[in-house]
């Protein structure tokens, strides 16, 4: 009896949290169906509609936004595989000479606040032409993405036994056969989950893509300021635009759920 | 120095709502000052039966006696018992000599006593140079020492030894039985061991309780459960080499009992006493230790003739190998070095007296009176 | 069909040596075995034949061809490794098909499948083709381990303790069954251990490392009957060899006791006594020492039991004489106490004898021999 009391006040207090945590998402929701003179009112009780969908979709600027985003983070993601792969596996497989040092100073780049770094490389891409660019801001994304995804993937790497390797190099397999066909599967769920957690952090990222870029390149988080108008905030298509720019990670999320679990638990990081 | 005795003790518990008996009515009473090995495969209940005795588990039913003692409900610390972990579980942090201490000075025996007991501990354990040393630059051989001076400095009434040597390798291994089995002999304190190492239990132990599922098989002398297994469990689990063990079929003819393997390569006969224990074409599992085949060179009652399959030669005695059936191979250790070669054929003959029967369905030994040892 | 030829070769990680001038040569379609402990640098030795290690020092040939910068692909040498080395993420068939479907076999589907099904069927893993590593016991991983190298036919097989993890009874079995593949199969093999009795039973020729460096090089009768150094006899052996120091009298007389008789010299080691040599070590195995509980003759020394450890049919019997520990073998329902003395004799007829550089007193090192033992007699 007593354990059944007890059972009960955790799981309402766990629902009780859920609610909690919940709640802005619901409310996002909420608000992107109400009109904007329904806005500021703080009954539940509203007519729904669709207004705000059909301005977002109008003029199709919308989806250019959107279109942007996708280019700047899936290159920034792909950048980062092709990149961190490698170095991930040489700083998990060789010891040579400042291996940590190198390791650290990866993780380093996400030590400095972003809005540190922004100012001299504002200052750069001027120079250079990289500013408001697709090269430019994948680049930046980059180096965000870049950290995580080598510390992940190095214990992985590490996971796997050297004799694997070795074994399928005497089976007759060159390097290079060995690493596609053996190494990689292996790693599959740590990439996977590093990837997707990168893409998150690059998708969402608000401050390179506003001071970086804004003009030619426009992400969906930056486009929202269009919402905040000299008069008034359109708070229910900003809502709209939000929650619409959320679902590609959401439905991402939750299709690969299993990897991520696995990938973040499994091998994952090591010293 | 005390008796301990263990009651009916049950152990179980759920897992996944399914109802799982660790340990099913162990009884084993030992005697004052004797050494008994807890022997069996991993997850046999062996570890969780010591455990109870220490009181680091809950017992489920039965009793825990040392003496007239009850220990059920006593707290671990208030048992006399002496529990020398299987990983050492030392202090890092503190010296050898600390580490020994320790539970004395938590219990505030004053210093004097606490070094002449430790001086004592050394001379017996061999410590004398490793008190002042930190556990991290012992070897794995002065760690169990140590392990088991700690379990020992408590004067318990009953030590508890956990695998003690399972984590040591080879040469070390050996010196280490050879000293628990000295240590004990010295000190005469009633001693539990548990191991899933026959050969460990067998040179070690006085008596050995042979643990199968949580449940009893046997209990008796290294010598008993070795020359007069119960059951085909026991037969194959203590020996090394194993024990050869095969199905065979009981025929009598003209009055003398034959056993057949199953495809009759196989053919032996064995002393008439069986027929009262055997039924003619009936199943039988028949085994016999490599050890008690010779190789013969003149027909002779109880020998038969096979083909070597393999034969090695290790210096001190050489093993001869028997492809019998698809999957099961006869073995013979011979002390005598003979030079073999695969294909050739010997003559082989059971020792009559050291044969093996057990029922095929139940395990169990057929002829009850007991072999000579 | 290959021979391999070791020349020189040293190997360095950062500071430890770990393989220090090995000179070894392999006959073609020999068995042999490099016997050693853990860290001895065994496995590093097989990974310099296996080109997986490039050797700082010294020569890798296969057959004459001169193969250290040959990478292990192109080796055509198959590896079964201790920890069994397979892929995970494949099943049983294409682990042990890997090798058959690389780009040095390239073999059509068909031959695949029959060579892995007869592979399998030898192993007796027919049944298990289609399931995951992860589901199969050490056993059996052991055995498609073996699997993916004798699906092959390579120059060379090079075996990592391929039965170590295996339990007591599992690998006398297997050894026994090695021991009868080895008789089919025609490719020479070198089998690394650290249990001596796989060294003697398996090797046609046994190399002992011992810290980078090789012991001795020998057949296994040469290896337990006449090892070369102290370090070789207490090898190989269970219980372990008992040593005696022993001081050599000006008439040729050995004193081993105090109490006991001198006894002379064995004919055959007294020309290799040199003249100045007072002291040498006798090498005694357990069986081969006499033990009774009465003094029957002036030969016996009294020994206090030690302890007493029944192993089945035989027994060990560990005496103490001076502080020193001897062990015998004895059978296992001899009846000791523990508190009577135990007489000992010592036969030096049954001794090995060790000079005081730990060398047996009938071999030598030939220097020009680079670690290949020389036998005077």
């Amino acid at each position: 009896m007593k354990k059944k009391i007890i059972a009960f006040l955790q799981n309402a207090a766990l629902v009780l949290y859920a609610m909690f945590a919940i709640f802005p998402l619901l409310w996002l929701v909420i608000l992107s169906f109400k009109h904007d003179r329904d806005m500021f009112n703080t009954t539940f009780i509203f007519t729904p509609t669709l207004e705000n969908y059909r301005m977002l979709f109008s003029d199709g600027e919308y989806i250019g936004y959107f279109l942007d985003n996708i280019i700047v983070s899936f290159g920034a993601i792909a950048l980062s595989i092709i990149v961190g792969v490698p170095a991930a596996y040489a700083l998990a497989r060789f010891d040579f000479k400042g291996r940590d040092g190198i390791a650290f100073t990866f993780l380093s780049f996400r030590f400095a606040p972003e809005i540190l770094v922004v100012l001299p490389l504002f200052l750069l891409y001027q120079e250079l032409g990289l500013y408001d660019t697709y090269v430019g801001l994948i680049w930046v994304f980059q180096v965000l993405s870049l950290p995580l995804l080598i510390w992940i993937l190095r214990g992985y790497f590490e996971d796997i036994s050297v004799e694997v390797e070795n074994a399928a190099r005497l089976d007759g397999y060159s390097w290079w056969q060995v690493f596609i066909k053996i190494v990689m599967p292996l790693i599959r769920p740590g990439l996977v989950a590093s990837a997707l957690l990168s893409l998150i952090f690059v998708w969402n990222n608000f401050t390179f893509s506003l001071l970086l870029a804004g003009q030619d390149v426009t992400t969906t988080t930056v486009a929202m300021l269009q919402y905040v108008a000299s008069d008034t905030v359109h708070y229910g298509q900003m809502a709209g635009a939000v929650l619409i720019a959320s679902l590609p990670i959401i439905i991402l999320a939750l299709s690969i759920q299993k990897h991520l679990v696995r990938g973040l638990s499994m091998g994952s990081v090591k010293g | 120095m005390a008796k301990l005795t263990l009651k009916n003790l049950n152990k179980s518990f759920y897992k996944n709502r399914e109802a799982i008996h660790a340990v099913s009515d162990l009884s084993i009473e030992t005697k004052d000052g004797e050494f008994v090995a807890l022997l069996g495969p991993s997850g046999c209940g062996k570890s969780t039966t010591l455990r109870m005795i220490a009181g680091l588990e809950d017992i489920t039913s039965g009793e825990v006696l040392i003496g007239e003692r009850k220990l059920n409900d006593l707290h671990p610390k208030d048992r006399n018992i002496g529990l020398a972990f299987e990983n050492y579980a030392m202090y890092p942090p503190l010296s050898v000599y600390d580490n020994i201490s320790f539970n004395m000075r938590a219990k505030n025996v004053p210093k004097e006593t606490i070094k002449k007991e430790i001086d004592k501990m050394a001379s017996l354990l061999d410590l004398k140079d490793l008190l002042a040393m930190n556990p991290s630059a012992l070897s794995g051989g002065q760690k169990q020492r140590v392990n088991i001076a700690r379990a020992l400095i408590r004067r318990p009434e009953v030590l508890l030894l956990d695998e003690p040597l399972s984590h040591l390798d080879g040469k070390v291994r050996q010196k280490m039985r050879t000293e628990i089995k000295h240590l004990h002999n010295e000190i005469n304190c009633t001693t539990i061991i548990v191991t899933h190492d026959q050969l460990e239990a067998m040179a070690l132990a006085d008596r050995i309780a042979i643990i199968k599922d949580g449940v009893l098989q046997q209990f008796g002398t290294p010598l008993e459960v070795f020359n007069h297994p119960q059951n085909e469990f026991v037969a194959g689990f203590i020996g090394e080499p194993p024990m050869n063990i095969f199905t065979v079929f009981a025929t009598f003819k003209e009055g003398s009992v034959y056993l057949v393997s199953k495809n009759g390569k196989l053919r032996f006969n064995v002393p008439d006493k069986y027929k009262d224990y055997l039924e003619e074409g009936k199943e039988y599992r028949f085994g016999i230790r490599p050890t008690d085949i010779s190789v013969v060179t003149d027909d002779q009652p109880y020998s038969t003739e096979l083909n070597v399959t393999v034969f090695e030669n290790v210096g001190e005695e050489c093993r001869i190998h028997i492809k019998i059936e698809e999957d099961n191979i006869l073995s013979i250790v011979s002390e005598e070095i003979y030079k073999l070669d695969t294909g050739d054929g010997i003559k082989i003959k059971f020792d009559s007296d050291r044969i093996h029967i057990f029922d095929v369905n139940t395990g169990e030994r057929v002829e009850k009176q007991k072999v000579l040892i | 069909m290959a021979d391999v030829t070791l020349q020189s070769v040293s190997k360095k990680f950062k500071k430890d040596i770990a393989l220090d001038n090995i000179n070894l040569k392999i006959k073609d379609k020999e068995f042999f075995v490099i016997f050693g402990p853990a860290g001895a640098g065994k496995t590093t030795l097989l990974n310099v034949i296996a080109g997986l290690y490039l050797p700082d020092y010294g020569d890798v040939y296969l057959d004459g061809e001169h193969y250290n910068y040959v990478e292990p692909e192109d080796r055509n040498i198959a590896m079964v490794f201790e920890n069994y080395a397979l892929y995970p993420h494949f099943t049983v068939f294409d682990n042990i098909a890997s090798p058959l479907r690389s780009p040095r076999y390239k073999e059509p589907k068909a031959v695949v499948e029959k060579e892995v099904s007869r592979v399998a069927n030898i192993l007796k893993i027919d049944h298990l083709l289609e399931r995951d590593i992860s589901e199969l016991s050490n056993g059996q991983r052991q055995r498609v381990g073996l699997g993916r190298a004798l699906v092959r036919n390579p120059n060379v097989f090079l075996m990592d303790e391929p039965i170590t993890h295996l339990d007591a009874k599992l690998r006398h079995q297997m050894r026994a069954e090695l021991k009868e593949m080895q008789k089919n199969l025609d490719t020479t093999t070198i089998y690394v251990t650290h249990d001596y009795l796989e060294a003697l039973s398996l090797g046609d020729k046994i190399a002992i490392l011992n810290e980078g460096k090789i012991e001795q090089i020998g057949t296994p009768d040469e290896i337990y009957y006449y090892p070369h150094n102290e370090f070789v006899a207490s090898s190989f052996g269970e219980p372990e060899i008992n040593f005696f120091r022993a001081s050599v009298t000006k008439d040729n007389q050995l004193s081993i006791f105090e109490e006991a008789k001198n006894q002379p010299l064995p004919e055959t080691i007294k020309g290799y006594v040199k003249e100045n040599v007072t002291s040498v070590k006798l090498g005694i195995r357990p069986k081969n020492i006499q033990y009774s509980f009465t003094k029957e003759n002036e030969n016996c020394v009294e020994c206090i039991p030690y302890s007493f450890e029944p192993l089945g049919a035989k027994a060990v019997l560990t005496v103490e004489k001076d502080g020193n520990q001897i062990r015998l073998t004895v059978p296992s329902t001899l009846q000791v106490a523990m508190d009577k003395p135990v007489y000992v004799q010592l036969d030096v007829n049954k001794a090995i004898f060790f000079g005081p550089n730990k060398m047996n007193l009938l071999s030598k090192y030939r220097e020009d021999a680079k670690g290949e033992v020389v036998w005077q007699n």
